[in-house]
């Protein structure tokens, strides 16, 4: 069936089913705060020796403890783009989420979603036929990071890179139909294509390079950096190059609420604000060796 | 478990007994009833009732005359909070229909009563996200087994008697996003399946597995520069690589992950002996990172169904860039020009062209558009090769550096195709093939705010607009050998379910108003109508018992269609959805 990024449909499934999504008096009753991650995704939320383990994680743990409740965490699989995740997982729930012993059963959802970028341009976004917001069901806020790209390459094999024009002669190692995989495709009429090698995850690209597959891996700066922190290895640097032509350099990330439910939003957007302004934030992002770089909305008022 | 399976069999043996002796002969079926299957009226035991996929009965008793007259005689209930699109051809053998519905269960009924005897429910995995609706299209039987596709990517054969698994086989592996919903086909004692999945990642391939055990014979990818392998004596042994090498039709390392998966299922003729498999649009969707024609993305195959070896291909849509997937189904069919017999084989094609291929070796004789409108392609040449309009090819995301929305791009017809999986018909009465298609468009553009996982991403807009105010649908007779359009019924909302012919000179076609129609297949005037409650996405059946012709459908809306929005949503937003088989025979 159909391959596109499918951005026009959520509006219009209409199939019945009650979503679990939770009032800030309910969340704050039940003691418990439901927080929606990505699953396998480091070092924003993974698992560890069974372990929930970071920065999405981390930041989660601290919103509820400042709120005084337990975290539970809600792992979202991730579909074709965002749209579809907001849908699945903070307003309406999966088709597939049935409960056959207990069919008037709520559909699981998370009461805050992590790791949602905070972009006006998308959340208010509008279906071309309809006119009617696509993403209206949620509100997207509290940008608490700033994401952008970043090369990592080895340099027993490459002296340094300074520009993209490297990857015209050496290998690169990309993850399947990310932003890097479609700029390393296509740019500069495709020079760089032959030499694009595609992988499942950042890491299995980052693994490739180590057994000399690849000369380098573009990835999230995060990745990038938290592979880097981990490998500990001086043989493997961060390049200095730019990326021209890239459609977004940078994007703040943020969190999501479903739209009834602004006031657990706000509750939260306190808690996470002020651990930007107090450096807590910056302290957990370092604990993964990830460079920290403050959203726009700070930015512009320091 | 071990110790208590002697015990078990047994018992079941013991049942297997107790039901022969109620009832009449219950032969296991055999490679011969297949391939008979089509002539046979008193069973339909293979998906297109038929391994050709004709769609054709020999019946007579409801014709032009009668068939006014047919009647409801059961309906039986899928039942469960579970109603999604029903896409099942039902199938009946020894007064037993086995049916699949929606979510990957199966069901037995007794033809004559609309008794359940017995339900499967595949136990599907909690985090389990198949990429396009929950949909099943039916099961294959064999010998005694009943055989079908689960939604996490595993075939299933149950005892037919009792619903319980003889074997169960992983065909893929549904995390890396994997899925089975065609209707498997039993040739030469194997079960012979594609798979489904349109994730980013996925390569598509063909494989058999040993009928009774589920043991894998072959399997062959459908993407150039993998390799096929065989079992021989329990080893694995390579069986060439598809298209030769890697890299001939595909830039870089991107035929690793190819796409064209085969989800649709296939044909077979036994007079050439072989399978006949359509192949889904190449990854990733966005053309110009893939420079080439993309083998065998959107191709029909031919396939040695002794090793699967590709023996020929036909690629309707090269270096597709529209979504224009190319699984829909190869009809075998006979035709006499200039006193010779041409083996040929029909197919309508997502891209809105018919083509006419000479099934021996997939050599093009004839194309010609079967909708109204196409705007991608001016044209085929002598070889059938599309000649773009490139005008009409959607852009490149990646030179959307300005954040701005890039310029629109009109494809007619929409990648839903101007005939999607639903399966046409063939009558060797009237030489004509019966098309279910739609007539709609698309526009696609450019969408460079877009977000994946937390991260930017670049994607493409689209939207699906009906050409028309008054019908989307439109059921199209056509002579293969000229490609002129004999009749046509149009109707409001797009048409999703499979239309069968009889030798009575009808032809039945669900809509998704939820209406059984019966059509004069010469002229093509409505001789029948009936309500079943829910739209049917579905493809009829015929078979006689005791003296009476039945006709059956599975009813209940669902399918791709709802999943799309703007005009098109509206047009269907109201149909309500259901889950039932309805069985009609004439008043005695």
């Amino acid at each position: 069936m159909n391959k596109f990024t499918t951005l026009v449909i959520c509006a219009s499934l209409a199939f019945a089913g009650q979503a679990h999504s939770r009032s800030f008096d309910d969340v704050v009753d039940s003691g418990e705060l439901i927080v929606g991650v990505y699953r396998n995704f480091p070092p924003f939320s993974y698992q560890q020796d069974g372990q929930p383990k970071g920065v999405d994680i981390d930041v989660g743990q601290a919103i509820a403890d400042e709120m005084g409740l337990k975290m539970q965490l809600h792992w979202v699989i991730p579909d074709e783009n965002l749209d579809d995740d907001l849908r699945n997982n903070v307003w309406k729930g999966h088709y597939l989420d049935k409960d056959d012993e207990n069919p008037l059963a709520l559909k699981k959802l998370a009461d805050v979603m992590m790791r949602i970028p905070y972009d006006r341009e998308y959340a208010y976004r509008q279906d071309s036929q309809t006119g009617e917001m696509v993403n209206e069901q949620v509100v997207m806020f509290g940008p608490y990071q700033r994401e952008s790209w970043r090369v990592a390459f080895d340099t027993e094999k490459l002296e340094a890179v300074k520009t993209m024009a490297v990857f015209q002669y050496h290998s690169i190692g990309v993850e399947l139909d990310s932003l890097p995989d479609f700029y390393l495709s296509s740019a500069f009429a495709g020079r760089m294509r032959k030499n694009v090698h595609h992988y499942s995850t950042p890491l299995m690209a980052f693994e490739g390079m180590k057994s000399g597959e690849v000369k380098a891996v573009m990835a999230m700066r995060s990745e990038i950096d938290a592979m880097l922190f981990a490998e500990n290895n001086p043989r493997y640097q961060v390049a200095e190059n730019g990326f021209p032509s890239i459609g977004k350099q940078k994007w703040d990330v943020g969190m999501a609420v479903k739209s009834t439910y602004r006031q657990l939003g706000y509750a939260v957007e306190e808690v996470v604000d002020k651990m930007v302004r107090d450096g807590r934030m910056e302290a957990i992002f370092s604990r993964y060796g990830i460079t920290y770089e403050l959203p726009a909305l700070y930015q512009d008022v320091q | 478990m071990k110790h208590t399976t002697l015990g078990k069999g047994f018992a079941v043996s013991l049942l297997a007994a107790a039901i022969s002796f109620s009832t009449a002969v219950t032969a296991g079926v055999t490679d011969q009833d297949i391939l008979n299957d089509q002539a046979t009226t008193d069973d339909v035991i293979s998906n297109g009732m038929g391994l050709r996929g004709q769609r054709y009965s020999p019946l007579t008793k409801v014709n032009g005359d009668t068939v006014k007259d047919l009647r409801p005689v059961w309906a039986f209930s899928f039942g469960g909070e579970k109603q999604r699109g029903q896409e099942s051809q039902p199938v009946v053998k020894d007064g037993v229909m086995y049916v699949t519905a929606s979510y990957s269960r199966v069901f037995a009924i007794d033809v004559k009563t609309g008794d359940e005897l017995w339900q499967y429910d595949a136990r599907l995995p909690d985090a389990i996200m198949p990429c396009c609706d929950v949909i099943n299209r039916g099961v294959a039987l064999y010998d005694d087994l009943v055989i079908f596709g689960t939604l996490d990517a595993k075939l299933v054969a149950l005892n037919k008697d009792t619903g319980k698994v003889v074997w169960k086989k992983k065909v893929e592996d549904y995390q890396a996003g994997y899925s089975l919903t065609a209707a498997p086909i039993v040739v030469k004692g194997k079960v012979i399946t594609g798979v489904s999945g349109g994730e980013f990642g996925v390569v598509g391939k063909v494989e058999a597995y040993d009928a009774k055990t589920g043991q894998l014979a072959w399997t062959r990818p459908t993407v150039e520069g993998h390799m096929g392998y065989v079992w021989k004596d329990g080893k694995k042994v390579e069986n060439g690589i598809s298209g030769g090498e890697a890299g001939k039709t595909w830039p870089g390392d991107m035929w690793k992950t190819g796409g064209a998966a085969t989800w649709l299922g296939g044909t077979y003729d036994p007079d050439v002996d072989l399978l006949f498999f359509g192949t889904g649009n190449p990854a990733p969707w966005n053309s110009h990172l893939r420079p080439g024609d993309n083998l065998f993305s959107s191709s029909r195959l031919g396939i040695d169904p002794d090793d699967g070896k590709i023996v020929w291909h036909f690629q309707s849509t090269p270096h597709d860039g529209w979504d224009y997937d190319g699984v829909n189904e190869l009809i075998s069919f006979d035709y006499t020009a200039e006193g010779k017999t041409i083996k040929a084989a029909g197919t309508a094609d997502r891209n809105g062209f018919f083509y006419v291929l000479n099934r021996e070796n997939g050599d093009f004789i004839r194309g010609f558009p079967f909708v109204d409108k196409i705007t991608w392609a001016k044209g085929l040449d002598d070889k059938g090769r599309p000649i773009y309009a490139d005008a009409f090819r959607p852009g490149n995301p990646a030179e959307a550096t300005d954040g701005k929305q890039g310029s629109s791009v009109v494809a007619a017809p929409s990648f839903l195709g101007g005939k999607n999986w639903m399966p046409m018909s063939y009558s060797k009465d009237t030489g004509l093939f019966y098309v279910p298609s739609n007539e709609w468009e698309m526009d696609i553009w450019n969408e460079p705010v877009s977000y994946k996982k937390g991260a930017a991403y670049l994607g493409a807009g689209f939207t699906i607009r009906s050409i028309n105010e008054d019908y989307i649908g439109v059921l199209r007779a056509i002579d293969p050998k000229t490609g002129k359009v004999v009749w046509d019924y149009k109707n409001y909302a797009p048409l999703w379910g499979g239309t069968m012919v009889t030798a009575g000179n009808l032809v039945f076609m669900g809509n998704p108003e939820g209406y059984l129609m019966a059509f004069d297949a010469k002229t093509g005037e409505e001789k029948y109508k009936f309500n079943t409650g829910s739209g049917i996405v579905g493809t009829p059946i015929t078979w006689d018992m005791d003296g009476e012709q039945y006709v059956s459908v599975v009813s209940g809306w669902g399918g791709a269609v709802p999943l799309w929005g703007g005009e098109v949503a509206k047009r269907v937003k109201d149909f309500n959805q259901g889950g039932m088989v309805w069985t009609f025979k004439l008043p005695k």
